[in-house]
Parts: structure tokens; sequence; C-alpha cells
């Protein structure tokens, strides 16, 4: 096989592997950024910093108000996570392998959250809940957050499911098992990763989303994303570079993990 | 017999999907329509019903230049993220695949992290003391910070980036399609290498070029907090008129017409995306 | 097997039911304080919080940073659940939120503190806890000649380093009427006031979204010259940003900023320990000093310091060397100036 390697070949690759190095350094860049901001010693997001100190840490370890609106996210990811898990599962195994007309409905309306504006829908949502008299809470929250985060659960089942030997099944089936005991020992076993992955994006989801929880939140069940934008705006400290780098470490270290229990990178290719 | 009636072993019956259904239909469905119900309301207290006064609001010279400033928005940081994704995806391909795994966690890593601490990350790129300024300044291109903050630009290349990966997956996914031997089999042919991409890749690639571009164009669009950080007071998108509505003057029944009117056209634009992913898959198969 | 599945659920039970607390039992114990934005944040979180707490033993306290007018419609939007226990506002707002009955009256006759107010200060439906006053805030770095008058912001040579807040914030608002009536128009004449903003484009950097935005916009080097709040500058300063305020000869807007429980709160006796705690002579003169110079209305504090050096030597003199403006027609068309700004100022 002759390549030619005319000038055009060269530029051609070079153009285009200049470009890929380019990318990668931006992709990379914003992360390793806001790691080293957060050691500085100043109070301004000068880079490189003059100086540097572990402060802001300090800062973030007394900061109450950031801990608090943590603690919030975190609960509220946990409760939108199980309930995603619990209807996602049930509706994937209803869904995948039917061909009817109303499973093809059903997957559209569940996977729509996914395309339409969370915003326009976080509004609506406090719209309709402030009509019917609830007040914003925290189980407003949860409804509004699981609405849009049970899709990543349902899409990851779905792949698992769909790449599951359905000679399996059968096999169990004919050997004299019941559907629930097929279930809980063939499919659910082999789902596991695929379920786990989507339980991890979910909640991910959850604790990074901002357009639900910009109308659905009130002081009382204040949120981190929203909590460190309105933050990073009208304060003048640094605190949020350190509440940013400790972000950092524990998404990286959650992926690392996730990659090696359920294989997340494959996931997040699919659907 | 009954054979046909009953559920095959690996299948499940479909009233599984109903508490999700029900909580969908009660939870998501019925506040999108009380949007519509809600913007038809003449005045903020919500007491006089019927009036067309808010779409009129929303449509007008100010409202659609909102909409279309923010339709152009996506489709600017598109373009810019497909020109990156598209050489990333490419040269991922042609990289040793020791070096794989590293570039696929690259990408994933800022997908997983927080949207505001991506974009503060941003804020001390562009800062008039941050590194672009410093960089300029060390090379003696520039004597004082110029502005990327607050500016179109700006906004830009920090949303072409914070919606990087949801371009560059599909890509990769895409491009690892393509059958190795078509490329094989041009460059034999005598075509050069650039041919071969313009004639051979990016035709088959269509499909996920439509699919990121769709991802990362709708990401762009209500990305309200990149808008609000990087884009400032000064301008105004979708996402932040409807919240300022909403938050600051409480005008339900408007917010409710700046909502919908969000919706549909975030719609119209998946359709259209679908309609030209239907199309590319034709014509990288035809 | 059988009782590690009953484990299993019992301990999701007991988990969910910790995740969906009590409506009731959660608002009952948080005081919800809604301060503004930036430095006073700030200055509450470090001075008037601890006493708070000291106060009550240690009740909880939330602070939910945010202007004035947003506040009016948090709790307009929800009446008769407020999310706020107690509202800080400018004059503006405070006239809507008694006109609208959005507060009850605070207990003066059980008050340590209310009688010590000064004059002024003493209202019962929302007792002024300090006045804000608004100069011009420039780097000295980079403005060598100090700024003099409202009408420097518009040299060409502050090309696309001012930097002004939007109409939401008091000091938006105010600067607005200020510089119209710098052009010939009043509180009822506001075009040449526009105009004038028009005119600034040009040299405008940002438009922040409020002041704490605007004093984080000095920080980072972003606006070297801005209409701007005097204790505002005093945190930056300690910050070690390089900024100073100066009064312009055409003379500095002040206004009292007042505090009110929200009607219909559940949380009313914290919320009068609260501004029993924000009256207190200790409370205010620790605000005084350095860094926060927040300007007191207990009359037991005695002016000192920066203040008195800077601003005036005490009450009395506030009242001769400020402007203050009228706020009851301002508040008629303020809707119509926030829409029109909007649309008019923006790049």
């Amino acid at each position: 096989m002759a390549h030619q390697k005319d000038l055009s070949t060269i530029l051609f690759r070079g153009t285009l592997g200049c470009l890929a190095v380019l990318t990668v350094v931006l992709l990379i860049a914003p992360t390793a950024v806001v790691l080293i901001v957060s050691f500085t010693d100043g109070y301004s997001l000068k880079f490189p910093p003059v100086s540097y100190s572990t402060r802001w840490y300090v800062e973030l370890w007394n900061a109450s108000h950031l801990h608090f609106a943590a603690m919030n996210s975190i609960k509220v990811g946990l409760a939108t996570t199980l309930l995603s898990v619990v209807f996602g599962v049930l509706a994937s195994l209803a869904i995948v392998g039917s061909k009817s007309r109303w499973a093809r409905a059903l997957d559209s309306l569940f996977m729509s959250p996914l395309v339409l504006p969370a915003l326009a829908f976080g509004f609506a949502a406090l719209m309709t809940f402030s009509a019917v008299g609830w007040s914003v809470s925290i189980t407003t929250l949860i409804i509004g957050h699981t609405a849009v985060c049970v899709p990543y659960v349902i899409r990851t089942t779905s792949a698992a499911l769909a790449q599951m030997d359905p000679a399996l099944l059968e096999s169990s089936a004919s050997l004299g098992a019941s559907r629930w005991y097929s279930f809980r020992f063939v499919t659910l076993p082999l789902i596991r990763p695929g379920v786990m992955a989507g339980a991890f994006i979910a909640f991910m989801s959850s604790f990074d989303n901002v357009p639900v929880s910009l109308f659905l939140r009130d002081a009382r069940t204040d949120m981190l994303p929203i909590r460190m934008w309105q933050d990073l705006e009208g304060k003048l400290d640094v605190t949020i570079a350190a509440l940013s780098g400790v972000i950092i470490i524990f998404t990286l270290i959650m992926m690392i993990v996730m990659e090696r229990v359920a294989g997340l990178s494959r996931r997040l290719r699919q659907g | 017999m009954s054979a046909t009636k009953r559920l095959p072993v690996t299948a499940y019956p479909l009233w599984l999907a109903s508490p999700l259904a029900f909580a969908m239909l009660l939870f998501f469905l019925t506040p999108l329509l009380m949007l519509g119900v809600v913007s038809f309301y003449s005045d903020t207290a919500m007491t006089q019903w019927g009036s067309f006064a808010n779409w009129a609001k929303t449509l007008d010279g100010f409202g659609l230049t909102v909409l279309l400033d923010t339709l152009w928005l996506g489709v600017q940081v598109t373009a810019l993220s497909l020109v990156l994704g598209f050489a990333l995806a490419w040269s991922f391909l042609k990289m040793p695949a020791r070096l794989q795994p590293l570039i696929i966690f690259i990408v994933m890593l800022p997908l997983l992290t927080s949207v505001v601490v991506r974009t503060f990350a941003w804020i001390v790129i562009l800062g008039r003391q941050g590194i672009v300024n410093h960089f300029l300044m060390d090379l003696g291109l520039i004597e004082t910070p110029i502005k990327l903050l607050y500016t179109r630009l700006g906004l830009v290349v920090t949303l072409a980036n914070v919606q990087l990966p949801l371009m560059v997956l599909p890509l990769i996914t895409a491009l690892q399609r393509i059958d190795m031997n078509l490329t094989d089999a041009s460059a034999s042919l005598g075509a050069s290498e650039w041919q071969t991409f313009k004639k051979i890749t990016v035709p088959l690639a269509l499909p996920g070029v439509i699919a990121g571009c769709l991802l990362t164009f709708s990401a762009a669009i209500t990305a309200f907090i990149s808008q609000s950080l990087i884009g400032g007071g000064q301008m105004l998108f979708m996402p932040m008129y409807l919240y300022q509505q909403v938050s600051a003057l409480s005008n339900f029944p408007f917010a409710a017409a700046i909502s919908l009117t969000f919706l549909v056209t975030v719609i119209l634009c998946v359709s259209v995306f679908n309609m030209l992913g239907r199309l590319s898959r034709g014509y990288a198969n035809g | 097997m059988t009782s590690r599945r009953q484990l299993l659920q019992a301990s999701l039970t007991l988990g969910a039911l910790q995740l969906f607390p009590g409506m009731s039992h959660a608002q009952a114990k948080r005081l919800v304080f809604a301060t503004f934005t930036g430095s006073w944040e700030e200055a509450h979180r470090a001075v008037l919080v601890p006493a708070f707490k000291k106060a009550t033993n240690n009740a909880e306290i939330i602070l939910d940073p945010m202007l004035s007018v947003d506040q009016i419609a948090k709790v307009t939007a929800a009446r008769n659940n407020p999310p706020i226990d107690v509202m800080l506002h400018d004059p503006g707002p405070a006239l809507t939120a008694i006109d609208q009955g959005l507060v009850e009256n605070y207990p003066v006759a059980t008050s340590k503190n209310y009688k010590d107010l000064i004059a002024e200060a003493q209202e019962e439906m929302g007792p002024a806890i300090f006045f804000q006053v608004v100069g011009l805030t420039y780097n000295p770095d980079k403005i060598k000649t100090p700024p003099t008058s409202w009408k420097d912001l518009w040299k060409p040579e502050y090309k696309g380093r001012a930097g002004i807040t939007n109409l939401n914030s008091t000091l938006g608002t105010g600067f607005l009427v200020e510089i119209a009536k710098l052009f010939g128009g009043s509180e009822t004449n506001i075009e040449p006031g526009f105009k004038a903003l028009n005119d600034l484009k040009p040299n405008l950097a940002a438009v922040a979204a409020n002041p704490g935005a605007l004093a984080t916009l000095f920080q980072q080097g972003q606006v070297d010259i801005s209409p701007g709040n005097f204790n505002a500058i005093q945190i930056l300063k300690a910050r070690g940003v390089p900024v100073e305020f100066v009064i312009p000869k055409e003379g500095a807007i002040a206004f009292k900023t007042t505090i009110h429980i929200v009607k219909n709160s559940p949380n009313r006796e914290l919320a009068v320990a609260l501004i029993e705690a924000a009256m207190s002579p200790e409370v205010q003169t620790r605000l005084m000093q350095s860094p926060y110079l927040v300007v007191p209305t207990n009359s037991k504090v005695k002016m000192e310091g920066e203040i008195s050096k800077v601003l005036a030597k005490d009450q009395a003199d506030m009242k001769k060397r400020f402007v203050f403006q009228d706020w009851k027609k301002i508040n008629e068309q303020r809707a119509q100036w926030i829409e029109r700004f909007n649309r008019e100022i923006k790049l």
C-alpha cells in the first residue's frame, strides 16, 4: 500500500494533529488551572498565583454555608438516584425487546427530558407546584431532579439489557425457573454494571444540576452549584476555587472506581 | 395457540413501566401543559385569562432578537466544537492503543465535573489577570490586558470547550464504525489523504457528526451558568431572559410564554437535526 | 438471606425517611435572613451572625444574599409560607413591602435598642440599621488623577474601563436618577438619564448583576471606575485591592436601609432577636470599624475612624452633605425603567 507522502498529506495530517493537540490541551487546561489557582495565597484569580498556600482549603473547612449546600445536594442526589434506579430499571425492563408502539412512545416520553431545555421544565415544575399549593421543599426538588435524571439510568440499563444474550434467559426458563427467579439470578447480575454506571451518571447529573435547582430551591434547600455560582459572582474570596478543587478530585476518584467496576467509558458512548 | 399472546420469556410485561409513566405524566407533562395555560394570563397576579399579550411580547422585536441571538450562539459554538472535536476524534483513531483510554478519560472528566467548576476555570483563563492575557503580554504581543471576559468571542470559546465532550464522544463512535477497507481502497486508488477524508470519511461519519452537533447545540443554547458568568450582564439569551422574569420580576405568565417559545424552538431544532441524521444515514449507506 | 434483605429494606426506609423531613419541622428551626450581596453579606456573617447566635443560644441562621427587589418578589410569590423570615430593604422596596402588607411591625415597646436609634431610623414597620453612601470608586493604580464629578465617567480615556450595575439594585437606580438630574432631569423625568447611559456605552466594560458582583469586577481588574458603595471599598482595600472612594462634587447619594420581619414567618422570636442584635450598639460599633465601615444609626455609637474622616462627623453632618432621593416617585416607574434598561443598555 503506497501512500504518497506529498505536501497535501503532510499539511492535512499536520493541521489535524495540531488541532487535536490544542483540543486536548483545552480539555485538560480548565481542570489543571482550577487546581493550581485553588492554592493561591491572594484574593484574586491571577494566574499563575503570586504565592501559594492552603488557606482557601482552610476557609472551605470553615465555610458552613457551603457545607450546608453540599449536604443538601448530596441528599437530593442520593434520593434522586434511588428513585431513578427503581423507576428506570422497571421501565427499561418493560421497554427493551418490546415491539409494540406503546413501548416506542413510552421510550420517547421517558427520554424527552434529555432533549428539552431543563430550564423551561424547572420553571414549569415550580409553577405547577405553586398552583397546587405545594411550597418549594426538598421533596419538590427530588421530584424535579428525578424527572431529568431517570433517562440516564434508562439509557445504560437498556443498553445492557439489549446486549444480554436472550439464550441465557431462554435456557434458564427451560430449566424451570420463574420469571422473577431468572431476573434475580440471571438478568440482574448481568445488567448490574450498566445500572451502576447509569446510577453514577444520574447522581452526578443531579449533583451538578442547575436548571431545575434554580427554580425549585430556596434558602433552606440551597444547592451547591447554585451557591457556587452566586458566590462566584458576588463574593470577593477564592473559597470556590478550593471547593472546585475538592469536587474535581472527588469526580476523578469516582470515575476511576466506576471505570473499574462498571466500564463507565464504554457506556457513556452508548445511546 | 396462545403462544402468540404470551410474552416471550426474554421480555417483560409493559405494565412495569407504568409507575414511571404515571410519574412522568404527573410531574413532567402536566407542568409543560401548565406553561401553555399560564401564558395566556395578562397580568402577573394571574387573574385575567385569555390574552395573547405575553405572546406578542415574546415575539416582538426585542424578544425575537434574544431568541435568534441565542440560536446563533448555538451555531457558533457548534461550529467551533465540530472543528476541534473532529480533529481530536480523527487523531484518536490514529493513536497508539495505549494512549486511547487516557484520551477517553480526558474527554470524560469534564463531562462529569460540575458546569460551574468548568466555567469558573474559564474565568481564570480569560480574565484580565488570567492565563491568556499573561501569555500574550509575556510574548510581547500586547501592552495592556485585553478584554476577553464578557465578550462574544470569550463566550463562544468557553462554551465550545465546556461542551466539547458531547461532540467528541459521538464522533469517535462514528469514526470507529467506518470500515478501514474503504479508506485503504481509496488510498490505493491514488487519492490523497485530504481527498479520502473529504469523500469517504466525512460522509460516512455524518450520522455521528449530526448526533454530536445536536447534543452540543442543545447544550450551548441552554447553558445558563456559562452564559451568565462569561457573557455577563450585557448579553441577554433565552435562559437568562426566562430566569429574570421568574426570579426578579415574578412575571409568571410572561415567563411561561418565553419557556414555551424556547421549548418549541428546541423541539424544532432537534427535529431538523433528526431529519438531517436520517438523510445522512441514507447518504452514507447509498 | 431473608434477614439480610429485611435489614436492607429497613435501613433504606429509615434512610428515605431522613431525606423527607417534615416541612414545618425544618422551617421552624432555621431563621432565613435575606441580606445584601457582597460586602454586606461578609459584614453580617462576620459580626451579626455571631452576635445573634450568642443572644439566642446558638439558634440556626441562614444568610440568603439577594437584592432588595428580589426579596420582594420571593415573598410576594409565597405570602402564606414565606421563604424568608427577615428582609433587608433599601428605601424604594421598603415602601413597597410596607404598602403590600408583606411585613409586620416590630415590637418597639419591648425593644431594648429601638429607642436609641436616631429619629430618622425609627420606623415601626422596619427600623433602619444603617445608611448606605454611594460615590465614585476608582482604581488609583490605573487612574492617576482622582475623579471629581459623576461626569468624569464619560471621559474618553476611560473607554472600556467603567462599570455600572443594572437597575435591579438601588445603587444602579440611584445612580440613574443622579445622572438624570445632572443632565437636566429628575425623578419624574428620567429621559436625560437614559440618554446619558447610552452615551456611556463605549466606556462600559461590564454591567454587573449586583453591587457584590461589581466589587468582584474591581478585584479581578475588569473595571477601574464605577459608582460604588463606601463600605464595599473598605473590604476590597483590606484584601489588598487598590481602590479608593471619592464623593463627587455634586454630592454623594445616601439612603437608609431598613430591616423587617416578614409577615407569616414561623420564626418570629428569632427574627426579633436578630433585629435587636442588629440595632445594638455593640454590633453597630463593630460594623462601623474597619474593614466594614457601615454607617450606624444607633445614637450611642460615636462616628469615628474612616467614616468620620471621609464621610461625615456625625449623622447631622451627614444630612447636610448628602443627597437623598424621592423613592416614592421612583417606585412608581421603576419597573418600566428596569424593562427599558434591560432592552437598551446592551452591547
